[in-house]
């Protein structure tokens, strides 16, 4: 048997990394999961606001993947019911400030629409976005979509960092979209 | 009509809306996958009786951490209410937070600023 987990497990600990999650994902592991990891920050004595920043924003990233993967299993009927895919990671820089990082595969068609989305929030300041978040908040929901297009900026509110994001072509059909939400401690 | 009583669960809060004491309750923590489908029932709950009730209803709203989609929900409710107490209704809503909760504490004053008739009041315990 080779090693290979082990220098895995090193590798993620020498880059900081609390958490790694690589797989199906359903809203019950997003509870359990994110019972844990407030758990962690609490030890970590992490402060009260960024602990709920960081458990914020790994709910704001889970549902994104819950919402948008484009990689899924068993969905019928119900839409509630499936499993979808994607990499959750939570780790620290260097400087102490919390990160979470996400990626799943999406449609390469989806990219035009997701990167304005991501560039109107990552344009604007404090006040800007308590703003926008304020007047999405009051518009008419969407229909045919389970969430209500706050996530991004609530993700923004909650770092006061700009979201870092980037797209990896995997084929003509998909690509990886990853995106980085970093909280200062 | 009937009271509505949800049970808690990781997700979701405990709701027990009163329709005979005029009290509706929601405690807990909101971050359901699907929000608008969660909160559905709550709604409907809501409208029907504020259509037949004229008698003073109290708010109450103990929410330690909630979602986005639930915020949007969030402001619904209290968009209706704000029509309500416009057209004459008497409804308070309690938004009761702990004082070290920072957050919850700005999340209310959030709500507040959107809101012209309905009284919104934070108390910290």
């Amino acid at each position: 048997m080779d090693d290979s987990l082990y220098a895995l497990y090193q590798e993620l600990k020498k880059k900081k990394i609390l958490f790694c999650y690589s797989g199906p994902i359903s809203q019950t592991s997003l509870e359990g999961v994110g019972n844990t990891l407030r758990r962690n920050l609490e030890y970590e004595e992490a402060g009260n606001k960024a602990t709920l920043s960081v458990f914020s924003i790994f709910v704001e990233q889970v549902h994104n993947i819950l919402n948008y993967s484009a990689e899924k299993l068993g969905y019928g009927e119900d839409i509630d019911e499936g499993l979808r895919f994607g990499i959750i990671v939570i780790g620290r820089e260097e400087n102490g400030d919390y990160y979470v990082y996400c990626g799943n595969r999406i449609y390469n068609t989806d990219i035009p629409v997701l990167i304005s989305k991501i560039e109107e929030v990552r344009r604007l300041n404090k006040d800007e976005l308590k703003s926008l978040y304020k007047e999405r908040r009051k518009m008419a929901p969407e229909t045919g979509r389970k969430g209500a297009g706050l996530g991004l900026i609530e993700m923004a509110r909650k770092s006061g960092k700009p979201l870092e994001y980037s797209f990896v072509t995997i084929n003509e059909e998909f690509s990886f979209f990853s995106i980085k939400v970093v909280v200062r401690r | 009509m009937q009271n509505l009583l949800i049970e808690k669960t990781n997700s979701t809060p405990y709701i027990n809306f009163n329709a005979v004491s005029g009290v509706l309750q929601i405690k807990g923590e909101s971050f359901p996958e699907n929000a608008a489908k969660f909160y559905n029932p709550v709604m409907e709950w809501l409208r029907e009786y504020l259509d037949c009730t004229s008698e003073q209803t109290t708010l109450d709203f103990e929410i330690v951490y909630f979602n986005s989609s639930t915020s949007k929900i969030f402001m619904t409710i209290f968009d209706v209410l704000d029509e309500e107490v416009k057209n004459g209704k008497k409804i308070v809503v309690n938004w009761r937070c702990d004082g070290e909760n920072e957050t919850a504490i700005e999340c209310g004053e959030e709500f507040e600023e959107d809101l012209r008739y309905l009284p919104f009041n934070i108390i910290l315990f």
